[in-house]
């Protein structure tokens, strides 16, 4: 297949000669083959030509829910992965929170052939223990083996801290990644809100924030004795950004992210007792958000995630304390980071993360396989339910005001646009 | 002002102090109907009530349903523990199911907080918060401010403690918001477990000592320690309890003034009350059960005379 972009503003602050210029690209058969200021169309190719079209690398997100295998009423892999791309996302890394829990080289691999031949790349996250029960360590090396690029337990904690120890020592033979979900459970209780004013006036049960500053304080003594690589997925308050920074500074090999809903909403949101915003980590408050949004511009925050999280309507549409934690956020995440930071820095984040996965990231330059986010940072709009694409529409965003949108993406020879 | 600002009663907090005191002078009437002989009045004969209890309650129950008979609604109960709840329904679909024969009014106690503005987005129908979770208990911080109304002249001025387990009561934060909207000044009391970390940001004062806080106030709301909502034990015993946070006469007889008791009902004697205390003038304890009917009358007038038919 041909595909000639016309007028193209490329954004690829990393290291592209073209950044900040506008191009036309010829891609071959999956393969930038040329970029220039103008190129002449020729029959049979395909054309793609939009208003105030901008490209990039194709982004990465790596914190996704599928609902398959088990909850493929919330979302199937093949869906899932279509949301990615109509959401400008051509790699996606998968959390093992399915029915059955993925902690098998099996389950990793069913998910992967599930995924196969897709433009968008799937990388699953295989369960660091056995059901994710925190209990005895999953066959990581295995599972690794099948594609697993990390291992975590989604948002269920580590509650043993030996357990860590012995995790971040044993993947160390094989380089790899383990998760640790930032919550001490026995702190955190039956909380379902942050543990804040909105929480008091609301009568909700709260999370302080001292829980997930507590866990990331344990996790990071542990981390420097035993040495390995890990990864904090989902940070949500001031302190645990100053502790990570700490962390940074004396040398540690920590990655952490942080979900675009906890960046953008507050606690104050809660008002209603809208369900869409029950998430966890919680929304905390305004001065968490500014913090947060202070350690991306520093690199404290390595990556930004839309914790993508589908839920059914009969688990979201019930009293507050009933509702399951978690919205979408692939169709919203460009636009809502891109709401807050300028455009070179969302690209940024949303191409940084591959990295300390291990996961190649082609260029923009002649010759490198075509891996391309297509969108438009400055359109304005009102989020709706025409702008979802899941099959779950638990958006925390909807009604929201957002700047910028996805187009599409062209990955593995493949070009999927959202109209 | 002839009508409430508000179509339901989901809490203090969506109300005005205008609202506050329609409901007030709508009790006053109704209090002196339920001192009559006959009791009853015909205004809502028209008006089918359902109270919808998915949690215990006793007294909050039947204050209720008195007032919906005195003001000759027509009354069905329904409680979670002979319900399909249990069969897994919905909330909304129990609801539902009941509004389609014909229900102008809900009435409802619920464990979880906010129940009552979720169905408020999903049903037709007035709806009357009776308790949600630690979330609020409207009618009993009205007749909790009107019981002081009554004994006092006004709220507006008074300085008013609220001892006892504040976290895991809708009573108090029904009460701080009422207290507050009619100008009283609020002080929280008890151990501080049982007090929200961000309680002061509601506009309330903090005293963990009990001796202060009496001496400071004009009336001692003495709430129950809500054994059955606690998961692991906020002090060391009940005796422990008492011995900081209970009143008996000897505190009450060392103050330089009479203060007010309250306390919303169940009492436990000789836990935050002592039965000397429970049982003197300065206790308006019963007093507030009785205006309990008055003001729950008030209320659902109220919401019933903006129910089109």
């Amino acid at each position: 297949m041909n595909i000639l972009i016309k007028s193209a503003r490329i954004i690829d602050p990393k290291d592209s000669k073209f950044h900040q210029t506008t191009q036309d690209i010829l891609i071959e058969n999956g393969l930038i083959k040329e970029i220039a200021t103008a190129i002449e169309a020729k029959k049979d190719w395909t054309i793609i030509e939009k208003e105030n079209l901008h490209i990039s690398r194709g982004w990465f997100d790596s914190s996704v829910s599928l609902g398959e295998p088990g909850y493929e009423d919330r979302e199937t892999i093949e869906n899932g992965l279509n949301v990615a791309a109509r959401s400008g996302f051509t790699a996606v890394a998968v959390n093992p929170n399915t029915h059955p829990i993925l902690d098998t080289n099996a389950d990793i691999s069913f998910v992967k052939s599930r995924a196969f031949n897709k433009a968008v790349d799937l990388y699953p996250i295989g369960a660091l223990t056995v059901k994710s029960e925190g209990k005895d360590l999953a066959e990581l090396f295995d599972m690794k083996n099948a594609g697993a690029i990390a291992f975590g337990d989604y948002q269920r904690s580590i509650s043993n801290p030996n357990l860590l120890k012995i995790a971040l020592q044993y993947v160390q033979s094989f380089d790899g990644l383990v998760f640790s979900f930032p919550q001490e459970d026995q702190i955190a209780g039956k909380g379902v809100v942050n543990e804040e004013v909105n929480a008091t006036f609301l009568g909700l049960k709260g999370i302080p924030a001292l829980a997930e500053e507590l866990q990331i304080a344990r996790d990071l003594f542990i981390l420097e004795y035993t040495g390995g690589k890990l990864h904090i997925p989902t940070i949500s308050t001031a302190k645990s950004v100053s502790l990570i920074r700490e962390a940074k500074a004396k040398g540690l090999d920590v990655s952490c992210s942080v979900a675009i809903h906890n960046l953008l909403l507050s606690d104050n949101v809660l008002k209603e007792f809208n369900t869409h915003c029950k998430v966890l980590p919680p929304l905390r408050t305004e001065n968490d958000l500014q913090a947060l949004r202070k350690g991306l511009e520093d690199g404290t925050i390595d990556i930004v995630t839309s914790d993508h999280n589908p839920i059914d309507v009969e688990r979201k549409n019930v009293e507050f304390d009933y509702a399951l934690d978690g919205t979408i956020g692939l169709e919203s995440a460009f636009g809502a980071l891109n709401s807050i930071v300028d455009t070179e820095l969302a690209v940024s984040l949303l191409t940084g993360g591959q990295e300390r996965f291990g996961i190649a990231s082609p260029g923009i330059g002649v010759g490198e396989k075509a891996n391309l986010s297509l969108f438009n940072p400055d359109i304005e709009y009102e989020f709706s339910e025409d702008d979802i694409f899941s099959a779950s529409k638990n958006s925390a965003f909807l009604g929201r005001q957002l700047k910028g949108k996805a187009y599409g993406i062209i990955a593995n020879d493949q070009l999927i646009l959202n109209d | 002002m002839s009508q409430l600002s508000v179509d339901h009663l989901l809490g203090i907090k969506y109300l005005k102090a205008e609202d506050i005191e329609l409901i007030f002078e709508t009790a006053d009437h109704f209090k002196e109907v339920i001192n009559r002989p006959i009791k009853k009045v015909p205004s809502l004969r028209d008006i089918t009530i359902a109270n919808l209890f998915f949690e215990n309650s006793t007294r909050t129950k039947l204050s209720f349903e008195l007032a919906e008979k005195r003001l000759s609604a027509d009354v069905i109960n329904f409680s979670a523990s002979q319900s399909s709840v249990k069969k897994g329904e919905t909330l909304v679909d129990t609801v539902n199911n009941i509004l389609s024969m014909k229900v102008d009014m809900v009435v409802m106690r619920h464990p979880n907080p906010g129940a009552g503005v979720f169905l408020s987005r999903h049903i037709d129908a007035s709806i009357i918060n009776a308790g949600d979770g630690a979330h609020e208990h409207p009618t009993q911080a009205l007749l909790d401010s009107y019981s002081i109304r009554e004994r006092l002249g006004e709220v507006g001025g008074k300085k008013v403690v609220i001892v006892g387990d504040i976290l895991h009561s809708r009573v108090a934060l029904s009460n701080i918001f009422a207290l507050k909207l009619l100008g009283a000044q609020v002080k929280v009391c008890g151990p501080k477990t049982l007090l929200p970390k961000y309680i002061n940001s509601l506009g309330v004062e903090v005293e963990t000592d009990l001796r202060k806080a009496l001496e400071w106030c004009d009336v001692a709301n003495m709430l129950r320690v809500q054994n059955e909502r606690m998961d692991i034990s906020y002090f060391p015993s009940t005796r422990e309890y008492t011995q900081q946070f209970g009143v008996n006469k000897t505190l009450l007889d060392a103050l330089d003034k009479e203060i007010v008791i309250m306390h919303p009902g169940p009492i436990n004697r000789g836990v935050e009350i002592t039965s000397d205390v429970a049982d003197s003038k300065q206790a308006i304890i019963l007093n507030q059960v009785e205006n309990g009917v008055a003001i729950r009358m008030a209320v659902i007038y109220l919401l019933a005379s903006k129910i089109k038919k």
